[in-house]
This record gives C-alpha cells, structure tokens and sequence, in this order.
C-alpha cells in the first residue's frame, strides 16, 4: 500500500473536521479498505479511523420500535445484541464473512460502501431504515444510488442506522461459492402496514425493492403468494462467472419465497 | 520384530512448532537484512515487447537493481528453463521452445516475469515497478488449445501469430501408445461400444504458504533458501544456468506449507533472483503474493478426452481407446509435457482386465500460465476418464454400475498383471476391497434413502469410483543415520516434507528398529550441504523409498555394532544378537542400546562406526487402490449440490502410521472434491485470469464435506520389503470421478445426459434447464 497517516479521533466532531482535509477518508473495520489499499487501489493522504468513538457504538431499542445501531457497530456484536429483538437482522449479521471479519467490519462502512453483493443493505432498504449521519438523515429508499454509489457526500460520515422492527422478517443469503458474499440475498420484513422485500446481490443497479413481491405478500403474506409471480426480468441483472442474469433472477424468487417461509 | 514395524497412530511430533507458529517457513528465514524482490509482470497475454524504459524506476528511492532479459544476457545468464519432453508418434521430438528467465522479444500469458525490481523494501521496489515503462505490441490471444473454439486448425497448418514460432499450430506433441490396430480390430469387432467425452478443467493448487526464495551471496558461495519439494534439481539447476560449480550452490528448504506437485518445478523467478543476489554480492529475498501466485504458479489437469470402450456380448471389455487434447500453457513446464501422455499412460486401463488400449494425446500451447503435477500427476486424469466412461457403461448396458467393474475386474489370480499400457500390477484384491466398500456404504440401501431425498424436493445420486495409482518419483533414495555428541541420533533422509508428517513417521521408524528413543531421533532434511542427493516428495513416493533405505541402514548399522561389541568381547560377530532394541553378548549379562554401543565406539575412537548412509532402489512400483462410493443431493431450485455420504476403503498395503494415513487420504478427498464442485480457472477471451483472487476462485472447506467413512484392506506389494503401498494422491485421485458420477446419477433421472465439472449450482441449474428444454 502507499503510505498515509493515520489519526484515531474520539469524537464525532473531531472526525468530521479531519476528514474536511484534502484527501481523508474515514476507515471503519477495513474490511473492505485495507484490502483494496494493500492492492494499491486507492491512495488516500489521511486515514481516519472510526473505531475510537463511543458515540458510534452499541445497539438500543428506540420509543418508537427501532433499533438504532451506532455506524461503528461491528457485525458481531449486531449479530449478539440485535437476537431477541429483530432475530432476522441478527441472522443476517451472524452470517456475514468468517469471525475475524465480523468482529472488525461495521454496519457503517458496509452501507457506505454499497457493495452489490453486500448484505446490510438488503436489510436497510428491506426495513425501510433511516441513515443518520453527521449532518442529516436519509431514507433507506434515498439512500442507495446504484452499485458502490450512495448519497453520501464527501467527508459525511454515517454515526447511526435505525431500522423499525418488524413483526416478522428473514434474510435468505445464497452464497456465491468463492467469496461467500451474497450471490443474491433476500430480505423480507412483514409490518402491520405492508412487507418489503429488498434483493441485493442480483441486480446491475445495486440493492433494490421487488415491488411485485411486496404487494402480493402484503396481501397475503405466503410463500404460495410468491410461486404466483413471475420471474424478475433478467436482463437487468449481474451476470459473471458465478452466475447468469437468468440464474440470479430465478434465484431472486426461490429465495423470496424461502425467506417468507422461514420468516420469524 | 518384522521388517514392517509396529503400525501406530502416533501423533506427529512437529504440530506443536507448526500450529503456534514456530515453523520454519522461507520467508520466515529469510536472511537478516536481505533486500526485496519484486517482479513486473505481463499485464496482457500476447505481445510483442517494444520498450522497457527502466531508466526512472532505477532511480526511484530504495531501488538497488533493476533485471531484466537485457541484463541477464549481459550477465552471461542465457539458458533458458528446462523441460523433460516426450516424441510424436512418429518418434520425433516435441518441440520444447526456449522458456526465457524474463520475458525477451514477447510476452506469453498475463503474469510472465518481464522485470526484477530489487530494493530495500517492498514498497520501494512496488513504486519503482510502477515507474518502469513497458510497451508492448498486442497480438491474437490463443486462450483455448488449438481446435476447440479460437479458430486455430489442428497439426495442418499455421495460426495467426502462434504463442511460438517453432509450433505454428500451437501444437507442441502428438503422442500416442498401446497397440493401434489390436484397439481398432476390438472395435470392429465389438458387440457394443460406449463413447463419452470427458472435459477435466484448469485448477490452482493454492498451497497454504505459497512459493518462496531468498539468495544470498557470502564468499564466493550462492546460499538459497526456499519452499520446495526437495532441494537438489533446484541446486543443480541454479548451479548451470548462473554457471556456477554445483558446490558453489547451496540449498536449503526447511517447513514446506504444502506442495501438492506445484512445487516440485524449478522457476524463473528462483534464477533471478539468485543472479541478483551474486550480482549485487548480498541477499535477496522473494515471496509471491496470494494472486501472484495464482497468475504464475503451475496449474494443473486442463484436458480433454473422448474415450471409448468395446465390449462383448458378456459386457466384457475387449478394447479402450482414449483421444486427449491437453493444454501445456505459454510454455512447455519443466515436467508438462509428461502429464497426460505418459504418467496417464501409467495407469491408462485402471483396474481392468482390458487386452488392447490405444492413448493418443496432443499437447497445445496457449496464452495461459503453464500447467503441470498437481497432486496425482496424470493418473487422476487417467482414472477420471476411464471410471466416468465406466459409468456411462454400466447405464448405456442396463447394468449396476458395480457390476460392471466386478466382471472387468483384474481376477487376483492373474497378478502379477502386464497391463497394456506397460506397467505390472504386483498384487491387487479389487473385487474383496468393493465388497468391503459396498457394505460400510450401505449401497443396497440407496434405494429407500433416494426416496426419502425426493419426498424433500432433493435429487439423490450415487457414484462409485474404482481407482488405481501407481507410485511415481525417483525409486530410489538415500539416508544417513548418524550419532551425535549429544548422545542422540540423527537421520538424514533425501525426502522433503511438504506437511504429511515425515518427522514423525522416519523418527519412528528409525526408533521401531533400533530400539533408540524416538525423542532422541532428530529428522534433517532439505539442505544440500547436509545431504548430496534426493528425491523430495512427489508421486506419493517418500515412506516407501525412505523407510525401505533406512532398513538397508540399519541392517549396516547392527553388522558394524556387532563386529565392534564382538572385538571388544573377544567374541565372534555370531554371539553377539541384536533385538531391535538391545545387543546381547553371549556369555554375559551384557546388554547395550545402539546409543550404548554408539557411546563406547565414540570412547574407543572408532568415529567410522558413527554414521552409515545407504542407497536402495525398489525392485519395482506398487500400485495403491480402492475404492471410493459417495451420495450426493442436489437442490433442484438452486443446483446446490451437497455431498452427503462418503465411503472409502483403500488397499495401500501395510500402514506405518495409519492415522496420518487416514489424514492423507481426508486431504486428497477435499482437492479433488474441490476441484470436481467448485474449483476452477477462468480466462475471459482477451486471456486475463478472472480468478485470480479467492473472491473468485473458490476453494474447498470443512463445511463442504461429510464426515468420511475409511478403511482400509491391505493386500501387501510385493515390490518393497515393507509391502507399502503410497497414500499421498490416493485420495484425489479416488473422489473425483466418484463424485462426478454421484451427481450425474442425480441429474440423470431429469433428462441431464452430459454433466461435467465443476459442479458449481450455477452450472448444475443449467444442465437442469437445458434437460427441460430439450424434454419439451
Ligand atoms: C473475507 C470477507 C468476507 C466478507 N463477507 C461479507 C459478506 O458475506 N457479506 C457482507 O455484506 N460483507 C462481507 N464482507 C465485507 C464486510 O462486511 C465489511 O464490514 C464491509 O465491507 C465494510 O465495513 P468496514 O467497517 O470494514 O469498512 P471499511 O473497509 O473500513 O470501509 C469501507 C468504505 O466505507 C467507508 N466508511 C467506513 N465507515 C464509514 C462510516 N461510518 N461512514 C461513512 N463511510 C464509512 C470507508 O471510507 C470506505 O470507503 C466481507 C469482508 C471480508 C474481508
């Protein structure tokens, strides 16, 4: 990697007024960073990691149902603390890369990468979360802009996701077979007034709603309501030496259906 | 006590340095303040080198020395790598083209060696590559072996800008063997006849620690320390292309994070490196990355066959022919050439009784990095071919895949058996081994189990494979046993360990038959100063040459301890017995341990008595076999194949240590499992590897497998005085096939009539579709 310096500030405002430098960048787990810097992908000046700030860690139950996950959060302790309140975001969180990775990489640097394939954000947008940062707040649906593009703006940091619980949820994760990402994964959330279902993994355009999905389950919330549609269009979809647009279409609705299945 | 020994269990004595990190790897033991080695590589598959400007990269901060093929020819350093080449059919030789150190006139598959950058970080040489200006001239990229889909025509005439201009179809050799027109007449004659095509696609053997070289110049001498398969042929090797005496070389190769046949070869980044270090008269030090390692280090299989077999009407084979297209790579590696034509000749007709056979093997070129030994060398290929063939058999014939085999069994009353292909078969109880398989597998109880998978939406199969190996590698080796000052002893062995436990199972050996404490016993290996010559590891060969050269030791050892003992009694050498642990002198109470007898000679001055080395060579091959019986099921919806049950009995004649044994035989299963489910190279069509990190290239995992089921049924060879049979590739070459076939049965009930791996659940998905499509 190319050199760079490294600060480890211990609040919030001390890390947004770093990152206001030339050519910083906030370094969460690295799980995703460090790896592409050791390929001498990137070439930040500053480095500024986010692991020291209290105010960014731990996850609570909010008033108004919710759990609010700090963006510092590393996946193992969602994976813990999220089980008896939303088991299905704590399933998907348990089930992210191998333990070295879940106990080093964060719910932050995970939603503000925006890997296709990445996990949290099937269950950011599957929840209809809100993305706080150190400026504002944003809409899971206002969020994710396409692969590895998000509304982030240079030097925003993400301090907090908030995720309404819902009655019953699941995340089905087909694993591409080298990386163990998700080939396609599904998340499905029931809630009093509807059922998202959000795809990542599948789509040229990053994470996205299956709307045919929502409404048919909305109605009727079965994993027979689902056999009803049709495939998702294929053409759309990421096609590589894992799998075909046609494969990860099929795949978008046998595990929709699965996920409505096993939902708890 | 026997020849033999005891077989035990005993635990290996090295896990505990290995697993809390005091091995000795290469780069752990690099030389203190050795400078960095870093290659440019070709970023592109085919070209015509125009420039290299290095002019700004020599200058950068750190930079000490920059090579490359101009350099080198200044040097004097001019031979280019070698290879064991085989001849056409007509008995002319392959074309063996000059495989330059560093790239020359032309650049041949994406990661070839253009430049050595060496300075005095790793950093520093990286940035320095980044500054080196490299042109090169595109060319058409030859990707796929000639004939199968790049338009290039096969052996009738030239390609456009072949990867050679010595082989203008990209065709290196058209080998053949066996008897033509004795195959052809079976044919004709046949009552039935079955023919499959059988692709066995491109892997990377991906060892744990990956390769690793430091050379460091001192007084006149080249010391080398590096991960190997065994120290000598790199000695040698170093020795004539730097032009060097061979004792001006030196070569050390201490713990080996696993080899698998990848790294027995000699590369071009080992020369210059050394050349670096003699040049600059210090020490350099190199160690691939993960993904350099997968651009440039030999893979392995990459072939295709069409096979065919003739049968009577008894469905007993009367011929078998085999037409293998295999590809080399960019250039011919130092043993590639060998691969699919004679060491899958070794054991071309398996386990059975076939009494004419034909093998013709053509040899490409491609834009693609060099293919070579991985793990079982050319007989897993053979194998993997004949037993899928047997299996499309025994459904073309309306016959149980085992029944076939049993009547085309090899009978044991017929061993010692020429096979066609020119080996003999010492002993072999194939059709008890099957038996024995059959039972621990419950293979008559599939039925009820398919049913049960199928009442779950899964697709149940089973396959069997029967398998064959012939042990490979130098047959014969040297050993040194050596009593040292601090009153222990020392072995010398001319094999390397690769991880499979050698320090346990020779110290052990040593200490069955000498009665000297095994915690006493110290194993060298891999340094050639120590030791003048060897084998390494490679063909599942080291115990049985090994432990066969330490009994020849021993037996010296005892004549010399007894003659001594005998003199200092005043004896004859006759009244003096040994026990395998103490010498008796008849007439006394006396007895001494060889650590006794070694100390009172050391007293008497007799320092000739203190060390014996022996050299032997096996009378013959031995030939491991058994056989493999699996069940997969395969998820329709997402053609997720699992594998469920495993069953394996091996014949590999006695065991010295069958717990290590059993850890072989687990391992072996996981690389061919690996390869035949998920494994595999891909190149896109401008020839960059697309699997060139483990994001992509998927390998195998405890979770991917079942608890196996082993045993093993000895039939003891008759072609080494311990009847040892090799375990190292046994396993890999037994999975394959037999998991290949369990999926097929699976998938064959859908209408799927041509499954090849890797079975990965995108590929099963299709096969399944595409069987839906053309059902109607
Ligand atoms: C072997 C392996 C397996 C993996 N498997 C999976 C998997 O199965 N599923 C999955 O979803 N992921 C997987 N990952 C990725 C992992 O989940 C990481 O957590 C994730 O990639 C990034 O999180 P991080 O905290 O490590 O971020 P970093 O690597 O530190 O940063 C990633 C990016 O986000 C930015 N960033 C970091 N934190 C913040 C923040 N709070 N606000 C704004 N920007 C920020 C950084 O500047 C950088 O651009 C895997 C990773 C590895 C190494």
């Amino acid at each position: 990697m190319y050199n760079f310096d490294l600060v480890r500030p211990t609040s919030i405002d001390e890390a947004v007024a770093a990152l206001g430098e030339e050519e910083a960048q906030p370094l969460g787990g690295g799980q995703t960073l460090i790896p592409t810097l050791k390929q001498r992908l990137a070439m930040p000046s500053k480095l500024v990691s986010l692991t020291a700030i209290a105010e960014m860690k731990g996850v609570c139950k909010t008033d108004d149902n919710a759990l609010a996950i700090g963006g510092g959060t590393n996946h193992a302790t969602v994976a813990q603390e999220a089980a008896a309140d939303f088991p299905g975001l704590a399933h998907l969180a348990a089930n992210i890369g191998d333990p070295a990775v879940r106990s080093r990489g964060t719910i932050g640097g995970s939603l503000a990468n925006n890997d296709p394939s990445a996990c949290y954000p099937a269950a950011a947008l599957g929840t209809g979360a809100t993305i706080k940062t150190n400026k504002r707040e944003i809409a899971a649906d206002d969020y994710f802009q396409g692969m590895f593009a998000t509304a982030l703006e240079e030097g925003e940091i993400i301090t907090e996701v908030r995720l309404p619980i819902p009655e019953a949820s699941n995340y089905q994760k087909f694993e591409q077979p080298a990386s163990r990402f998700a080939l396609v994964g599904v998340f499905v959330a029931k809630y009093a007034d509807g059922v998202r279902v959000a795809v990542t993994g599948a789509s040229n355009d990053g994470v996205f709603r299956w709307s045919e999905a929502e409404a048919a389950l909305s109605s009727d919330f079965s994993a027979g309501a689902v056999d009803g549609l049709s495939t998702p269009d294929g053409s759309g979809m990421i096609s590589d030496l894992h799998g075909s647009g046609d494969y990860r279409a099929h795949l978008v609705k046998v595990l929709t259906k699965r996920a409505v299945a096993a939902a708890s | 006590m026997d020849a033999f020994g005891k077989s035990q269990p005993v635990r290996r004595r090295e896990d505990l340095r290995l697993l809390t990190g005091a091995g000795r790897y290469t780069d752990d033991t690099a030389p203190e303040g050795a400078l960095y080695g870093y290659f440019l590589r070709a970023p592109v598959a085919h070209g015509r080198i125009t420039g290299i400007d290095t002019e700004e990269a020599a200058a950068s901060p750190g930079v000490r020395l920059i090579l490359t093929a101009r350099d080198l020819a200044e040097a004097g350093v001019t031979e280019g790598l070698f290879t064991v080449m085989v001849k056409n059919r007509d008995g002319s030789p392959g074309i063996a083209p000059r495989r330059p150190i560093l790239a020359e006139d032309k650049v041949r598959f994406v990661g070839e060696p253009v430049a050595l950058i060496v300075a005095e970080t790793l950093d520093q040489a990286k940035d320095a590559a980044e500054l080196v200006m490299l042109d090169i001239e595109d060319l058409p990229v030859h990707v796929e072996i000639a004939g199968a889909g790049d338009g290039g025509r096969d052996g009738d005439g030239a390609v456009e800008s072949p990867v050679h201009v010595e082989a203008p179809d990209n065709l290196c050799v058209d080998f053949a063997l066996g008897d033509e027109a004795a195959t052809e007449a079976a044919f004709a004659e046949a009552a039935h006849v079955v023919t499959l095509e059988v692709p066995d696609h491109k892997i990377i053997a991906n060892a744990l620690e990956g390769r690793a070289f430091s050379a460091a110049w001192v007084d006149g001498r080249l010391h080398v320390t590096m991960s190997s398969q065994g120290v000598w042929t790199h000695k040698s090797q170093i020795a004539k292309v730097l032009g060097l005496p061979e004792d001006a070389v030196h070569v050390v190769t201490e713990d080996v994070g696993g080899g698998f046949g990848m790294k027995t070869m000699v590369y071009p980044e080992y020369f210059a490196i050394a050349q670096a270090a003699r040049h600059l008269g210090g020490a350099v030090r190199w160690a691939a990355e993960r993904g350099e390692g997968m651009l440039s280090d030999n893979m392995g299989r990459d072939l295709v066959s069409t096979a065919s077999l003739a049968f009577d009407a008894d469905l007993r084979i009367t011929g078998y022919r085999v037409d293998t297209r295999f590809n080399l790579g960019a250039y011919a590696s130092q043993f590639g050439p060998l691969m699919q034509t004679q060491l899958f000749s070794r054991v071309l007709t398996g386990v059975y009784d076939i009494p004419a056979a034909h093998l013709r093997s053509r040899a490409y070129f491609t834009n693609t990095c060099q293919v070579d030994a991985y793990r079982g060398a050319g007989r897993p290929e053979a194998i993997y071919v004949l037993e899928r063939l047997m299996d499309r058999a025994a459904r073309e014939l309306g016959i149980a895949p085992d029944a076939l085999r049993r009547r085309n069994f090899i009978p044991p009353e017929a061993f010692p058996y020429k096979t066609v292909g020119g080996e003999t078969y010492d002993v072999g109880a194939f059709a008890r081994v099957l038996d024995h398989g059959a039972a621990a597998a419950d293979w008559d109880g599939f039925e009820a189990r398919r049913a049960a998978s199928e009442a779950r939406g899964r697709l149940r199969g089973r396959g069997l494979c029967y398998y064959i190996e012939a042990i490979l590698g130098a047959p014969d080796e040297g050993v040194r046993v050596a009593f040292e000052p601090d009153g222990g002893a020392a072995i010398y062995v001319g094999t390397q360990s690769n991880g499979q436990g050698h320090e346990t199972v020779f110290a052990q050996f040593l200490s069955d038959q000498t009665g000297i404490p095994v915690e006493r016993i110290r194993v060298v290996q891999g340094d050639s100063d120590l030791i003048a010559s060897g084998g390494g590891t490679g063909g599942s060969r080291s115990v049985t040459v090994q432990t066969n050269v330490t009994l020849k030791a021993v037996a010296e050892l005892v004549g010399a301890f007894r003659a001594f003992l005998a003199e200092e009694a005043g004896v004859t050498a006759e009244e003096v017995v040994f026990d395998d642990t103490h010498f008796r002198v008849a007439g006394t109470n006396a007895t001494h341990s060889m650590l006794d007898v070694a100390e009172m000679a050391r007293k008497a001055g007799r320092d000739d008595l203190l060390s014996v080395a022996a050299h032997d060579k096996l009378a013959a091959r031995s030939f491991p076999n058994g056989c493999h019986l699996v069940e997969v099921e395969v998820d329709p919806e997402t053609g997720t194949v699992t594998l469920d049950r495993y069953t394996v009995v091996d014949d590999f004649g006695n065991l010295i240590n069958p717990m290590l044994v059993e850890g072989q035989v687990h391992g072996g299963i996981a690389q061919g499992v690996g390869q035949v489910l998920m494994e595999r190279v891909v190149y896109d069509e401008t020839g960059q590897l697309l699997t060139a990190s483990f994001m992509d290239y998927a390998m195998p995992r405890a979770n991917d497998l079942p608890f196996f089921h082993f045993e093993t049924q000895p039939v003891p060879s008759t072609s080494n005085p311990m009847g040892m049979k090799g375990c190292g590739e046994a396993g890999t070459v037994g999975a394959m096939a037999a998991v290949a076939n369990a999926v097929q049965d699976a998938l064959w009930g859908q209408g799927v009539r041509q499954a090849d791996m890797p079975f990965t659940p995108h590929r099963v998905w299709e096969m399944l579709a595409e069987a839906r499509i053309a059902a109607g």
